[in-house]
């Protein structure tokens, strides 16, 4: 009777309901989309339903297809969740992503005029449900479409919970780095027409055609629809839950701007487009874990990770927890053979272990001062160094050379609130 | 023109801002003119609805491919208007408003209210969609040519104000974006102009009584629905004037007669009416595939206990009546129930003051003394009238020192300190100065003694006794 999907007609107190009956969350209600296109709940108590046909609901995948223009780029795009291919569920009105990424292409008609898109779908998960699996599963996809002469450059889309931790992680697993690599994503779901996801998405696409061979995060510049910015993988970080331009970079500018009609301008030395294949390097340690260091926290919390690689300290300021409770237990790890990095809670600047006797006494006890790298880059870092060697000489010495531009050599001045 | 014949069918659509603060942000509903702190540059895009079809009005715009350009102002706008932050739960006053304005109407109230996302990407709204949520149905109000049923009433967020454009960009100020709207649909069943302009006047009327509602241009839009035999419905939008519904209706029936005779396919868009009472097309007729659910919110379920302990506000033309029967005139009576004032009023009558002198206070001398002194921004609150009037009522000032009492609390002086200035004369003392200004200008006609005497009392004794002393003296 009260099927989904079914066209009825409801009586309840003196007034008569026609429309369709939608999924609903509350067994007590039915949820009726009316014909003027609103949605209204009647309860069932009470409630007469007349059935008056079955109506087709739901959206049609209906997009053209692929088809090749030799003249345009070919450009991979591998899709892996999150806003930017989440479409609203109808049925139940929450968000869930798209089941054929494909339909993304159908919504921004204007990316058939730029490259030929091919496109694969690794995962469909929203980015929380991101770890070190799914990253190598992303790098090996990356690196096989980057190793196909013909493909230009690979574009990732991502949700933006994670998207900094992944493109972190894409920076480490891709050695010998010769193509572009976007990582996109949207804050703005694709239902609405403010949909900000087409133009990050149109902008990766003319950055995966670019000269430059990074992997970049591209996303808006600012809260308009103007250009985007591509920042180092390993330089940024999402500082707002909810802004179109929430991905900034940190201690550095961004590498380019990107306009929506392809205009490219550098803001920052970047890595060039060469020949040569790229070694994929995509095994991530998962024993280890990064600890924001907050005034009061008791030290009980590392006999956690007594059994784990190594931890990332997201220290105060330059560096520093309280050496009077921590400085012991910290030392008892490192003891036993575990790697302690130290970062800043601070975002912007550099640790320092000399400037305070606090830092000089951690630092003397073997903790690794990390100078301006973001802690979910050390975290990432250090889950992929691990990854690559267990021997602890070897991983101090990867964790504190600058192997993907995750170290500044010079802190920028325009750097800060950029 | 005879309606009769020519199949003529009308329903009309009325918006009418609420004076709350936003819907779906804590913003002020307040407008401004002030230079913007920011300026957003966006697009917009077309996208398919719940029933995968793209909306054929949507269609329309993105064709357009326009730059819009929002004026931001950090007074009235958070990042919900920008489109870069999910809207907070429902304006809790707006729904309780429209519960009454329901009730008024006579209306069912829906169970379970779902917000839903309605697409505009004319770039009136950031995000690409209106919230909006229908509240009632199935109601009525009573005109003078029988029942005209309400079909639905609707709250919603108004759009973006469009400040101008050009050939490549529409530039929108998103003061109004938020502001909660009422939007009541009649059936089309109303029979001519005159029956238009009534209902409109009377769905007016209720919004107006509720006491929440703006006031002033803008405040309250109407759409008329029109068809005629052999066509299709046409939308007219942006009818300011109501004294203007005749010119317009008879404009646009001839406009869809010749159509017809012509052949044409009349119907399913949407005109916008001019100041000559012509139309220009606008866009399609939008389609049910523009609706679907704002996915950020949750169902809201109606609490019809709560509802129904509403204590309905007096309709306006009820309180009109009452005040004639107090003994104001036809023009007084409508003026101070049409007034928000009229709270202030109803406690004041209770003194037993003479309602025409609270009016007058109330209305035009307050309004007087504001022009003079240049005063936009700020008006008498109600407590002053009501311990004005109380002073009166005990005879500790006379009524015609009000104004120059108003005058003076204006500049900032407080009530105690001014009243000190007025007290009455006792009527021995009034019997002594009166003689003695009469003994002193025996040749005065009586006319300026009474003037005489007024100016040297200054406003502490009544016009009235003055002269009736004086008439008695100089018989």
């Amino acid at each position: 009777m009260s099927t989904v999907g079914n066209k009825v007609k409801i009586k309840y107190f003196g007034s008569e309901y026609e429309g369709i009956i939608l999924e609903s969350s509350d067994k007590n209600m039915h949820l009726l989309k009316l014909i003027n296109g609103y949605n209204v709940g009647l309860p069932k108590k009470g409630s007469k339903v007349e059935v008056l046909g079955k109506s087709r609901i739901g959206l049609k995948s209906d997009f053209a297809p692929l088809s090749k223009n030799k003249l345009l780029p070919n450009v991979a795009l591998i899709s892996t969740g999150g806003t930017i291919v989440s479409r609203v569920d109808y049925k139940t009105g929450a968000v869930h992503p798209m089941t054929k990424p494909r339909e993304l292409l159908g919504k921004i008609p204007e990316l058939k005029k730029i490259a030929n898109i091919s496109v694969s779908a690794p995962m469909s998960i929203f980015s929380e449900e991101m770890n070190q699996e799914h990253w190598s599963k992303i790098a090996g996809f990356v690196a096989r479409e980057l190793n196909k002469d013909d493909v230009r450059g690979v574009v990732v889309t991502h949700g933006t919970d994670t998207l900094h931790y992944t493109a972190a992680a894409l920076s480490f697993a891709l050695e010998g780095l010769s193509k572009p690599v976007a990582i996109v994503g949207g804050q703005r779901s694709s239902d609405r027409g403010s949909f900000d996801g087409g133009m990050n998405l149109i902008c990766g696409v003319h950055y995966a055609n670019s000269d430059i061979a990074e992997v970049a995060t591209v996303l808006h510049g600012t809260s308009s629809d103007d250009y985007c910015i591509a920042n180092r993988g390993t330089k940024v970080k999402k500082l707002h839950t909810s802004k179109r331009d929430a991905f900034r970079p940190i201690n550095t500018v961004p590498l380019a701007k990107i306009y929506l009609n392809g205009k490219l301008e550098k803001h920052s030395k970047c890595k060039l487009r060469h020949s040569g294949k790229i070694k994929v390097k995509s095994k991530f340690e998962n024993k280890v874990a990064l600890i924001k260091y907050y005034p009061g926290m008791s030290p009980d919390i590392l006999k956690c990770y007594e059994d784990y690689k190594g931890i990332i300290i997201e220290g105060t300021g330059l560096g520093h927890v309280a050496t009077t409770t921590w400085l012991e237990p910290i030392t008892n790890l490192i003891k036993k053979g575990i790697f302690v990095g130290m970062t800043s809670q601070a975002n912007y600047g550099r640790v320092d272990p000399y400037v305070y006797s606090t830092g000089r006494s951690l630092s003397n006890h073997g903790v690794v001062y990390l100078e301006d790298m973001l802690s979910e880059t050390a975290y990432v870092k250090l889950s992929w160094v691990f990854g690559q060697t267990n021997n602890l000489e070897k991983v101090r010495h990867l964790m504190v050379s600058n192997l993907r531009g995750e170290y500044s050599e010079k802190s920028h001045p325009n750097a800060f609130l950029y | 023109m005879n309606y009769g014949t020519i199949g003529f069918k009308a329903g009309i659509e009325i918006h009418q801002q609420l004076n709350t603060n936003k819907l779906f942000s804590r913003c002020e509903s307040k407008l401004t003119k002030d230079v913007p702190d920011t300026l957003i540059k966006r697009k917009l895009r077309a996208t398919k609805g719940e029933s995968g079809k793209i909306d054929i009005a949507a269609v329309f715009e993105t064709e357009k491919n326009l730059d819009y350009i929002y004026e931001v102002h950090n007074s009235n706008t958070s990042l919900i208007e920008t489109d870069e932050e999910p809207p907070l739960e429902i304006n809790e006053e707006a729904l309780e408003i429209i519960y009454t304005v329901c009730r008024l109407l006579n209306c069912n109230i829906i169970p379970f209210i779902q917000i839903m996302r309605k697409t505009v990407i004319d770039g009136s709204n950031t995000s690409g969609f209106q919230r909006t949520c229908l509240v009632g149905t199935d109601g009525y109000i009573d005109t003078s040519k029988g029942k005209v049923l309400i079909e639905s009433v609707i709250l919603e967020e108004d759009s973006a104000r469009r400040v101008s454009e050009d050939k490549n960009a529409v530039t929108y100020r998103l003061d109004r974006l938020g502001i909660p709207l009422i939007e009541i649909t009649t059936v089309p069943t109303l029979h001519d102009p005159d029956h238009i302009k009534e209902t409109a006047e009377k769905i007016g009327m209720i919004l107006r009584s509720t006491g929440k509602v703006k006031r002033g241009i803008g405040t309250i839009r109407q759409d008329v629905n029109i068809s005629i035999s052999g066509g299709g419905r046409v939308e007219l939008k942006g009818v300011q004037e109501i004294s203007a519904i005749h010119k317009i209706v008879d404009t646009e029936i001839e406009r869809q007669q010749d159509e017809l005779a012509m052949n044409r396919k009349v119907g399913g868009e949407v005109r916008n009416v001019k100041a000559d009472a012509t139309s220009t097309f606008l866009r399609p007729m939008p389609t049910s595939s523009r609706m679907y659910p704002e996915t950020d919110l949750p169902i809201i379920q109606t609490n019809f206990k709560k509802i129904n302990s509403i204590k309905l506000p007096e309709l306006i033309l009820a309180r009109k009546e009452r005040y004639l029967k107090l003994g104001l005139n036809e023009e007084l009576s409508s003026m101070i129930a049409n007034s928000s004032r009229n709270d202030v009023f109803d406690k004041i009558t209770k003194t037993g003051i003479n309602p025409v002198l609270i009016t007058t206070i109330l209305l035009s001398t307050s309004k007087e003394i504001k022009r003079k002194l240049k005063i936009t921004s700020w008006s008498f609150p109600d407590k002053f009238y009501i311990d004005m009037f109380l002073l009166l009522a005990d005879s500790k000032i006379t009524k015609d020192s009000l104004p120059e009492i108003m005058e003076r609390f204006t500049k900032g002086e407080t009530l105690e300190e001014i009243t000190k200035d007025y007290k009455p004369i006792s009527d021995s003392e009034l019997q002594k100065i009166v003689s003695e200004i009469v003994k002193s200008n025996s040749k005065l006609p009586t006319g300026a003694l009474i003037g005489k005497a007024m100016t040297q009392l200054a406003g502490r004794a009544d016009g009235k006794k003055v002269a009736k002393i004086i008439v008695e003296l100089t018989k």
